[in-house]
């Protein structure tokens, strides 16, 4: 005899609510997200194609804003320089922290202190307090040249003059190497010991087993850390803003503090908005480029 | 797995580069007053009997303020709530603010912000409607018409003002140089005896590149005898223009100001000004060419002041004086402002009650006619102020065209004013006249914009 009891009927509607419940804990999430990401992403498409004013409104549609992103010195200049800011700064800055958190790999005294040292700066590099030090530093009569007096030697006016001010916004931000140090220090921990005791055995060197067996194995890494810092360096802003102003002569005009420089010193929000799409573009292309080159270069082990 | 990881966040990264590029509504997008015009008393929505202004400034000026609001609140029971700060940045956040309709109740305008930014008046309240209770006949009618747009008095003007020279004759003295420069000649005198006798590092006068624009218009206006605009047309051709930049790049040679690229290594440039560097401080640089309300700030900010003097005006042409005036700022009320009567209670209070005599001469010598009474009753007229704006006011033939200050023009970064004066002075520019076409090309499109408003 059954003594199973009759099945409890649900409405169709609980039944739905069983079935998406995970729906209702991700609301939050969907309404943040299409409220204060998809909108103003949207939003900012649509002014692109406008002659968007703070204060004059919109008097014209069209493509007038990408024809002058590419055709006017001011623009064409910003984006030169924004890819020469990346270029520099994502292979230094990658190579400088994979060498550092190679070196924190062995087992020396004081690592710990050591690995905080490091990842210090990535927490406050991308700071105002930091930036303002940086232009103290560098200026004429600034700590740098200072100590460079010491031994003799007259260090240039780094922030006045159009070269080098460039390569003061790129080594404050080659110098926040922390959190990429960070993930290759463990990528490095996860590469297995016994492919470096079967190269010991073979008679490899250590430079043979860096390029042989360490560079392989944390390709996936070296793949991530890429991928975003070419988004990040697309989006620096702090840095020329706060120590140079995008100065000397706009040397240091990256893409993003044009932007700035259009919403809000101009309020051309069309233009800023324009000019934000295309750096979007560009970024996407870099990165399908990078997605697409992975299967060259990049191993994974499963 | 990892790709889509890396792709997503990669995604995402790049959707942040774009999220604050939004924005809404549009220009003529403020919202109105409510019952200021029935003339009943009104509360605000932050709570009865409260206001907000904002005001840019040095820290004297933050101080005037806050002791003057400090009055108005003992006096009406009005609470004022403060938004203030230093100048760079502050148009910025401002024409955000006015534009997104979170500016504050009464605001301290730069002039040109009249035209630039609610030159349909849509952003300013009437203060003519006010007249009951500001008084309005203690304003000249002159600067109430500078302040008039859009047939709308959108501010009441706080103070004239004009540029002039001032002084550390300290270091003047260490070059040997007793009197005050008063012609070109002594200016190129002072700079051979500046780099001869205290070296290369120091100069007799320190300019910006905007600083640079307008002694350049000064040197026009007295060569030529004519205003730099007027009824919105610029009345100098290119080869004028290139003499004043000729004659700028002469004062560098000269040794009587240093390049930009030296001001710049200094650490001077659009996110600091002379007066927060070592070089002004410690007097290496000399000497400014500067707004008549600023002495206060540039003497303060001297390691020692006691050098620090008022120039004479330098009458570089033959034509005319050269220089001119302007309405130096303003206070307005937005029309976001739900309490308009208290706030033109406060405005009466600051220009020609008790408060001016408050605030004395720290935003430049009161135009009020009431409010100067006040200042000058209360000893609140700093001296320094009152000799540089009683010169300035003797000497100017013309004044300034709002269109002069447009941020397409001014900005530091990216105006045509930086442009030009910094590719020249970086020697980007081939010869005089290719900057000039570019200053030239500069200020008439950006008055033809205006025009169209």
């Amino acid at each position: 005899m059954s003594t199973a009891s009759a099945p409890v009927r649900r409405s169709p509607f609980k039944k739905w609510c069983d079935q998406n419940t995970g729906l209702f804990f991700l609301i939050p999430w969907i309404l943040g997200f299409l409220i204060f990401k998809f909108y103003p992403f949207a939003s900012s498409l649509y002014y692109s194609f406008t002659d968007m004013n703070f204060f004059k409104g919109i008097r014209e549609y069209g493509i007038m804003n990408y024809i002058d992103i590419f055709t006017e010195k001011e623009t064409r200049t910003a984006l030169l320089i924004t890819f020469k800011y990346a270029f520099i700064t994502v292979p230094l800055k990658l190579v400088f922290a994979l060498f550092i958190a190679y070196i924190l790999n062995f087992k020396i005294k004081f690592v710990n202190l050591f690995r905080t040292v490091y990842y210090i700066p990535s927490i406050l590099g991308g700071s105002v307090a930091i930036a303002v030090l940086w232009r103290a530093l560098f200026r004429d009569t600034g700590v740098i040249n200072t100590m460079l007096g010491f031994f003799g030697i007259q260090g240039p006016d780094w922030l006045a003059d159009r070269t080098w001010a460039l390569f003061i916004i790129c080594l404050l931000r080659v110098w926040q190497f922390g959190s990429a140090m960070v993930l290759f220090l463990a990528a490095l921990k996860g590469v297995s010991v016994d492919l470096y005791e079967a190269a010991t055995i073979d008679g490899a060197s250590k430079t043979r087993q860096f390029f042989s067996i360490t560079v392989p194995m944390i390709t996936p890494v070296i793949f991530y850390n890429l991928v975003t810092q070419i988004a990040q360096a697309f989006q620096e802003f702090n840095g020329p803003y706060i120590i140079t102003g995008g100065g000397p002569r706009n040397s240091t005009t990256l893409v993003a503090l044009l932007v700035y420089n259009y919403a809000f010193k101009e309020n051309e929000m069309g233009m800023a908005c324009a000019l934000a799409w295309v750096m979007f573009v560009i970024v996407m292309v870099l990165t399908v480029i990078a997605f697409s080159s992975q299967k060259h270069w990049v191993y994974y082990a499963d | 797995m990892k790709k889509a990881i890396a792709l997503a966040l990669a995604g995402v990264m790049s959707v942040g580069l774009l999220a604050g590029c939004g924005s809404t509504g549009n220009s003529s997008s403020a919202s109105t007053g409510t019952d200021a015009a029935t003339g009943e008393t009104s509360t605000t929505s932050s709570g009865a009997g409260s206001l907000s202004i904002s005001w840019w400034g040095g820290d004297s000026r933050h101080t005037a303020y806050q002791n003057a609001l400090a009055a108005f609140t003992e006096e009406t029971g009005i609470q004022v709530d403060t938004h203030y700060g230093a100048w760079s940045g502050w148009e910025d956040q401002t024409s955000a603010a006015l534009y997104s309709g979170n500016a504050e109740d009464v605001m301290q305008v730069n002039w040109n912000w009249l035209s630039q930014y609610s030159g349909d008046g849509s952003k300013f309240v009437d203060l003519n409607e006010y007249s009951d209770i500001i008084d309005l006949s203690q304003f000249p009618q002159s600067t109430l018409d500078a302040c008039t747009v859009a047939g709308k008095l959108q501010a009441l003007p706080v103070s004239m003002t004009g540029r002039i020279f001032y002084w550390n004759m300290n270091t003047f003295k260490e070059a040997g140089i007793e009197e005050v420069p008063s012609t070109l000649d002594d200016l190129y005198a002072a700079g051979e005896a500046f780099k001869t006798k205290l070296g290369d590092d120091y100069y007799p006068l320190a300019m910006g590149e905007y600083d640079r624009m307008l002694l350049m218009t000064f040197y026009l206006e007295s060569t030529y005898g004519k205003p730099w605009v007027e009824d919105n047309t610029l009345q100098y051709t290119v080869e004028e223009i290139a003499t004043g930049i000729d004659f700028i790049q002469s004062l560098e040679d000269n040794h009587v100001i240093p390049s930009l690229q030296t001001m710049n290594a200094a650490g001077i440039d659009g996110n600091n000004s002379i007066d927060k560097s070592e070089q002004w401080i410690n007097g290496m640089y000399a000497g400014i060419f500067e707004w008549d309300s600023s002495a206060t700030k540039y003497k303060g900010s001297l390691a020692d002041p006691s050098g620090f003097t008022v120039g004479n005006e330098i009458k570089f042409g033959d034509k005319a004086n050269g220089g001119f005036s302007k309405v130096s700022m303003g206070l307005a009320i937005t029309e976001t402002c739900q309490d308009k009567e208290a706030a033109a209670q406060l405005i009466n209070f600051l220009l020609n009650g008790d408060g001016a005599g408050i605030m004395g001469s720290e935003c430049g010598i009161p135009n009020s006619a009431s409010g100067l009474a006040a200042a000058e009753a209360a000893g609140a007229v700093d001296e320094l102020v009152l000799e540089a704006n009683t010169k300035v006011m003797q000497f100017v033939d013309f004044q300034l065209d709002p269109t002069y200050e447009s941020n397409d023009l001014k900005a530091n970064p990216g105006g045509v004013y930086t442009d030009v004066f910094g590719g020249y002075s970086y020697g980007e520019y081939t010869d005089s006249t290719e900057a000039a076409t570019d200053l030239y090309d500069g200020v008439t499109e950006a008055l033809e914009d205006a025009a169209k408003g």
